[in-house]
């Protein structure tokens, strides 16, 4: 099985940092992003904070993968994985996309190949919160 | 008002990994997400029935609403009408709301008494597919007028942003070439149709 990151939203960490911010300190989202864009030790130190969030603030992004796997790999990764959305592209060959919660949830619940396979491939647009999903909740 | 579009999967990218896959095909894949600023929490609260999108919303247990009279939503029917009755019930719950804070009510149970007319900010995440069902609804000219404005410049956004996705977005009847509201229909659908024109 082959998973590669073929996409995703611009800045997804710092998304995640909008989000939390956004619930909780009056500010408007669209400044909040301009501002933490623009900070990357903020975006990490806000992003640090996620095990006392809720897991919707992982929500504002998209990741897309290209999935080269066999018809039951990736028939067991749809029926436990619900919140990844797959379109088949030709034999062993998949278009596969989701959020980083999504991406949390599986590993969290799932000690597979794939499983791993997905985590490791989100480790440079969202490290912080690869640290997150590979430690687990405090 | 303010909808803006923070982030989005660019469609290049996706039609390489694909093969070519037409942008149809692609949609559950492209993922949007707005920053949707100062509209009333009735406004918040038809969103949300869209229930294939990711919200976070600025949280009333958290954020103690300053200044009521200066953060509502006014509908346009209401400045209308002269808005007397609206402003003096306004000025009454910000001050019952600010006294009970003072008297350490928690905020979360102070905003019992607030009005859905108080402004909100959230931020808003969809997938292609359940954009585009967002602007066949709220588009249309049988939306409520705040949502259907909101619906409007998040369009606006969206068509700057990816206008080959975009362009054939809009109201149903402008996405389908017939109106699906049946004996609901507003009639004026060439109108709707010629107005979403890019």
């Amino acid at each position: 099985m082959r998973l590669t990151l073929v996409a995703h939203t611009p800045h997804v960490e710092a998304m995640v940092a909008v989000s939390m911010l956004t619930t909780t300190s009056g500010a408007q989202p669209s400044t909040l992003h301009d501002r933490l864009v623009a900070n990357p030790e903020k975006v990490k130190e806000v992003a640090g904070r996620l095990e006392v969030q809720h897991g919707n603030v992982m929500e504002h992004n998209r990741l897309v993968w290209l999935v080269e796997a066999t018809d039951d790999e990736v028939m067991e990764a749809m029926l436990d994985a619900r919140y990844l959305a797959f379109t088949r592209l030709g034999d062993d060959r998949w278009l596969m996309s989701g959020n980083l919660r999504a991406v949390a949830e599986y590993a969290g619940q799932r000690d597979t190949e794939f499983a791993g396979k997905l985590v490791e491939s989100v480790k440079d647009a969202a490290p912080t919160v690869h640290s997150y999903i590979r430690r687990g909740p405090r | 008002m303010k909808a803006k579009l923070l982030a989005y999967t660019p469609l290049k990218p996706l039609r390489e990994a694909s093969g070519g896959l037409d942008w149809r095909s692609l949609l559950p894949h492209l993922g949007y997400t707005f920053a949707v600023e100062k509209i009333s929490r009735a406004c918040s609260h038809q969103l949300v029935r869209h229930r294939a999108a990711s919200f976070s919303q600025q949280s009333q247990r958290y954020i103690t609403v300053k200044r009521l009279s200066e953060r509502i939503v006014t509908p346009p029917s209401v400045a209308a009408a002269g808005a007397d009755e609206f402003n003096k019930l306004v000025g009454e719950v910000s001050e019952a709301y600010q006294r009970l804070v003072e008297q350490g009510v928690p905020k979360e149970d102070a905003r019992f008494i607030l009005p859905n007319a108080v402004e909100t900010s959230l931020l808003m995440t969809m997938d292609g597919r359940s954009l585009l069902h967002f602007f066949g609804l709220r588009c249309c000219n049988r939306a409520q007028w705040e949502i259907r404005a909101l619906a409007d410049r998040m369009l606006e956004e969206a068509r700057a942003a990816e206008p080959e996705v975009f362009n054939s977005a809009g109201p149903y009847c402008y996405q389908l070439g017939y109106c699906p509201e049946g004996r609901f229909t507003c009639g004026r659908m060439q109108e709707a149709v010629d107005g979403y024109k890019p």
